[in-house]
């Protein structure tokens, strides 16, 4: 009997653990409060070498207050910590590794950080687990990669520890879940304490302990765009894409990227586009960040439903007064979730338009240069064809392209860039960089943000290549060079050609689609400033500082 | 907001640049300080004349580099980060707390010296502008003639980059690059081929005096030429001051570092602006300053309300 008793396996060693661990800071905290001024000495406590933590930072929301307490921890007592953060953006992310804190990183995005991530994995003082899409970063959370430690930002927590994250919920949630239901420690850095919250976004039962941040968590505007900037280029690349993509397959719900070109469709919509008869035809429901630049079409009814991944600093009143559009909380408020928006920009829309910086003649592309090493954003999860799909739509159906009994639609992924970047750097390539910085680094496979296989049309200020009717690479190399402009690759195509591919389908110029370039004109813009969203949204919209210009 | 302070390299001389420093205590100092060191007045380094001679450049640009930050530094401003373009890496050691003035003095003239006489004629360098680093570096390898060495040298933008060199073998290149895409292409008025290994017996030397001063440990993260590293130890920051007369200026490279690191208020030490230019073109979200630009009262005003802040 004895034998076996001793044999007998603990099931609760995880919680065993944490429980040891929260001892020994009882008397450093009150309850579930850490003080502000002790996050530093409770963190080296609660935190040990080796630790996989979960970081909150995504392009929008950053748990900055925690980040700055965990690079100042002392290095002697608290290092190899292993970092999952979706993304990589404030100079402290890497002052971790530049100490000695941390040694291993997992992650989506870190482009604000690209030239020092480059140089670190060089260096090694930092090494990489992989470059996710955000899914699978989420998704991993719950498979391979569980937090022991998960440090995030609210707005708001009661003394019972439920939080208020409201319209900037996010990825909160999901960092949050995949830690407490594994005995990892939350950690919680909140704006304030208060007694009553709007609602409860994140039960109290799922967090271990928060903390007054000295000041607010840090959020950038990320998705604001100045129509002044907008272009008649970008402009007439709209007009195309209203007419030869979201008219032609009857695209009704969608992803935009963070372009200026999406940002003249947005603008359009309520001007050319409603001249073309397409309003409630298209464009109705969108997995989306509210964009000021959606306001003029928002409040010309087009939009029937928009959900979002994050939300926009400035858009927070206009949000709530336009509760029949977006997803809102009893409060009133606006409620955000970046992994749901992520899945259903994945697998629930019609298409995902987006811009890069390269592209190869095959239509793959990439937003990384050499030297530096930076990640994607959202654009190769929501650009891609999500192979398992069932459900059908009308765009979805239309670019099938087989006659086989068991064949399915596809979704539209889309590409809008011009010929050639700022600085007179070719946008078509023949070999991206993205391949030099995979030898460089050593990564497994090369950060490719959009597969060319996925990639169904290509827009440039030259036409659209409707890619998903090429039946061959030939045909699809010819339809790419033949909207590439006087790029390497676009030069190499005959006039001969470019009349067969027209003929065929395969490509379409503007005047195919009954567009003059003539007409492509900034006066065809719902709003030509941020003055004017101001004014469209009745004065609710209230812009950052550095987008007034009045 | 984060605050860098930038010291210019050779190129943003000009006569009578001494002059054009804030009329104060600390400048004084460092200008008596410098006449004392060189044994004659270091007015005399600043004459149109006089500037035809690298050494009294370098001599001029520490000096007028070093008093300005001195002028700064009385008034309660530090930087969080410094960093130097070529020789003006020396005067940012200096504002690191890593060399005194008196041993950056020595080592700028004797570096001066030494790039004077490594080939006294027939070498120089050239601009290249709207070609990247790797497709630059590739011409260069192809079109190259051995008897006529060149080499990439700084970058100072992504598509500003420049190559030293045989005067004839710079001048080769430059007709290549024109036909292969770059925007334009110019000689440099330098009279030497800097920042490549055809200068490496100066960096030996320089290691040499080096060794022989003691460095402090950096009081401000200095950021380095060669690798464009933030360098924490004096070792490194020895080698990095010594080896980047024969290694290329990552100077693009460098400042990102900063930005990524959080600057956004750089201040150009005088003299000139062109690492004020530069970065305005790289960071557009970013406050750049430049003395001789903008005026040291008006950057002192600037530099105030951001100590306010923080």
């Amino acid at each position: 009997m004895m034998h076996t008793e001793n044999l007998k396996r603990v099931w609760t060693t995880r919680l065993d653990a944490k429980e040891k661990r929260k001892s020994i800071v009882r008397n450093l905290v009150d309850g579930l409060v850490i003080p502000t001024d002790r996050i530093v000495e409770v963190m080296e406590k609660l935190i040990r070498p080796g630790d996989r933590v979960v970081l909150e930072g995504n392009n929008q929301k950053q748990a900055s207050f925690l980040s700055e307490a965990l690079a100042q921890v002392n290095p002697k007592h608290l290092f190899d910590l292993h970092m999952i953060m979706s993304s990589i953006s404030r100079p402290e992310h890497l002052d971790l590794f530049e100490r000695g804190i941390a040694n291993k990183v997992d992650f989506a995005y870190a482009g604000p950080q690209s030239l020092r991530m480059a140089q670190m994995v060089e260096d090694r003082k930092l090494s990489i687990g992989e470059i996710h899409t955000y899914i699978e970063l989420y998704g991993r959370l719950f498979i391979d990669l569980i937090p022991s430690v998960a440090l995030v930002a609210a707005d708001k927590a009661d003394r019972f520890g439920n939080l208020y994250t409201g319209p900037n919920t996010e990825e909160t949630p999901t960092l949050v879940e995949a830690a407490a239901f594994r005995d990892g420690i939350v950690i919680v850095q909140v704006n304030e304490l208060t007694d009553e919250l709007p609602r409860v976004d994140i039960p109290g039962s799922w967090v271990d302990y928060v903390v007054v941040a000295d000041e607010p968590y840090e959020l950038e505007p990320l998705f604001t765009r100045d129509p002044r900037h907008i272009t008649d280029i970008q402009i007439l690349q709209a007009m195309m894409i209203i007419r030869g993509i979201y008219q032609k397959h009857e695209v009704q719900s969608l992803n935009h990227g963070i372009g200026y070109n999406t940002a003249a469709v947005e603008l359009l919509l309520p001007t050319y586009a409603e001249s073309l008869g397409l309003k409630g035809k298209i464009c109705k429901h969108w997995a989306l960040n509210p964009h000021p630049t959606m306001i003029p079409a928002i409040e010309s009814g087009w939009v029937e439903s928009m959900h979002c991944f994050g939300g926009e600093v400035g858009m927070e009143k206009y949000v709530e007064a336009r509760r029949d559009v977006f997803f809102t909380g009893a409060d009133g408020s606006m409620r955000s979730n970046r992994t749901l928006s992520q899945m259903a920009g994945q697998y629930a829309v019609d298409l995902f338009i987006g811009s890069t910086l390269q592209m190869d003649g095959a239509g793959n592309s990439s937003t990384v240069t050499r030297g530096r090493l930076a990640g994607y954003g959202g654009a190769p999860n929501m650009g891609h064809d999500p192979g398992g799909r069932r459900h059908s739509t009308p765009a979805w159906l239309n670019i099938m392209t087989s006659e086989d009994s068991l064949a399915r639609g596809k979704k539209l992924v889309v590409q809008v860039v011009e010929t050639f970047q700022t600085g007179n750097k070719p946008v078509f390539v023949e070999s991206l960089d993205a391949i030099e910085v995979k030898k460089d680094t050593g990564l497994a496979i090369a950060p490719v943000m959009i597969y060319g296989d996925d990639v169904t049309h290509v827009v440039t200020e030259e036409g659209i290549a409707y890619l998903y009717k090429a039946d061959s690479m030939e045909k699809r190399r010819e339809a790419i060079a033949a909207i590439a402009g006087v790029t390497t690759i676009g030069q190499t195509l005959t006039s001969n050609k470019l009349d067969q591919l027209r003929q065929e389908g395969l490509i379409a110029l503007p005047e195919d689609l009954q567009i003059r370039r003539s007409d492509a004109k900034r006066s065809l813009l719902a709003a030509k400033s941020v003055e004017e969203l101001v004014e469209w949204s009745d004065g609710l919209y209230e812009p950052p500082a550095k987008f007034r210009s009045w | 907001m984060r605050l860098a302070y930038l010291f210019p390299g050779q190129g943003s001389q000009r006569p009578g640049l001494l002059h054009e420093l804030p009329k104060c205590e600390a400048v004084e100092e460092i200008l008596e300080e410098a006449s004392d060191l060189l044994n004659e007045s270091v007015y005399n380094f600043h004459s149109e004349e006089m500037l035809g001679s690298t050494k009294a450049v370098q001599i001029a640009l520490l000096t007028s580099g070093v008093a300005a930050y001195k002028a700064f530094e009385i008034d309660g401003n530090k930087p969080d980060f410094v960093a130097g373009h070529s020789v003006g890496a020396f005067g940012a050691a200096v504002a690191a707390g890593v060399l005194e003035f008196k041993d950056a003095l020595k080592l700028v003239e004797l570096r001066g010296g030494l790039m004077e006489q490594a080939y006294p004629e027939g070498y120089g360098m050239g601009v290249v502008l709207g070609l990247e680093a790797h497709r630059l570096q590739s011409i260069i390898t192809k079109f190259m003639d051995e008897k006529q060495p060149v080499f990439m040298s700084n970058q100072n933008a992504p598509d500003q980059l420049t190559i030293s060199g045989t005067l004839q073998g710079v001048q080769n290149i430059l007709d290549e690059v024109q036909k292969h895409g770059a925007r334009c292409t110019s000689m440099l008025k330098v009279s030497t081929p800097s920042h490549c290994p055809l200068l490496s017996s100066v960096s030996n030397e320089l290691t040499e005096a080096l060794h022989k001063i003691s460095l402090s440990k950096p009081v401000v993260p200095f950021v380095g030429n060669r690798r464009a590293r933030l360098l924490f130890h004096p070792d490194d920051i020895r080698q990095d001051l010594a080896d980047s007369v024969s290694t290329a200026v990552q100077w693009h490279d460098a400042s990102t570092v900063l930005y990524e690191n959080g600057v956004r208020l750089f201040i150009e030490m005088p003299p000139g602006n062109v690492l004020t230019r530069l970065a305005n073109r790289a960071f557009p979200d970013a406050k750049v300053l430049s003395v001789t630009e903008n005026g040291f009262d008006d950057c002192l005003y600037i530099l105030e309300k951001n100590r306010r802040k923080k």
